[in-house]
């Protein structure tokens, strides 16, 4: 087991059904997806740990629209305008 | 520049990059949209208009749409869903009644009496009995034709 003191969990107080306050340590989660063109924090992405990712739906993990998940909405927007015009 | 018959790509949402035309304007804002998209209204904001431009009737149908789209040599989006397969249903040996039981419950929610039917045609594996159940309920034609066109494709 790993040291309940290591720097890669999280302290996350928390009240016990006693009334006393307890210190638990919590895996950190990971950082937020984000747009590869402008570097936005992405929405409909949610930020779990990939065991948690694992169990989710593929339709949960990212938007249902191309390039959903990889760019922001505007990008793609973009992205698409540009494939018009050619 | 968004006109009856002018070809557009949608550049927002699921079928964002697809080619559609619009069929009918609705208001200031709003186009009905057909073709390699699903037909729906759309904010022509989510539209960028190409140079084509088809000779269609403001209003057309999916059909006259779809023509003039295989002239085009366009992909056509069909509304229609697809034929709902049976969902494969874990047998077990010993709890065989159970499940038939635990079928019926849902029947009874769903309002559809076929696929228990079908569940017990798949459990033979047999082709011949298949066709039996087809036979057997005739009172649900509206159901049973359905049944008939699940089956034709596969
Ligand atoms: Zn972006």
């Amino acid at each position: 087991m790993t040291s309940e003191k290591s720097r890669s969990k999280r302290i996350v107080a928390r009240k016990t059904p006693g009334g006393r306050v307890s210190v638990r340590r919590v895996a950190r989660k990971p950082e937020a997806a984000k747009c590869a063109e402008c570097g936005k924090p992405l929405k409909g992405v949610p930020r779990e740990l990939p065991s948690k990712m694992r169990n989710l739906p593929k339709t949960a993990k990212r938007p249902e629209r191309p390039f959903g998940g990889y760019l922001c909405s505007s990008c793609m927007r973009k992205l698409m305008v540009k494939k018009a015009r050619e | 520049m968004i006109e009856v018959g002018r070809i557009c790509v949608k550049i927002a949402g699921r079928d964002a990059g697809r080619k559609c035309v619009v069929v009918d304007i609705l208001d200031d804002n709003f186009v009905l949209i057909d073709g390699s998209t699903r037909r729906r209204k759309c904010n022509f904001r989510h539209l960028e208009p190409t140079a084509e431009v088809i000779k269609i009737k403001k209003g057309a149908s999916h059909e006259e749409v779809a023509k003039e789209f295989e002239k085009l040599g366009l992909p056509v989006w069909n509304t229609k869903p697809k034929p709902s397969s049976e969902r494969p249903r874990k047998q077990r040996g010993k709890r065989k009644k159970a499940g038939q039981e635990g079928s019926g419950k849902d029947e009874k929610k769903k309002g559809k009496k076929e696929p228990a039917v079908k569940a017990e045609a798949s459990k033979d594996s047999g082709k011949e009995e298949k066709a039996e159940s087809q036979s057997q309920p005739p009172e649900q034609e509206g159901q049973s034709s359905e049944e008939q066109q699940d089956g034709s494709p596969q």
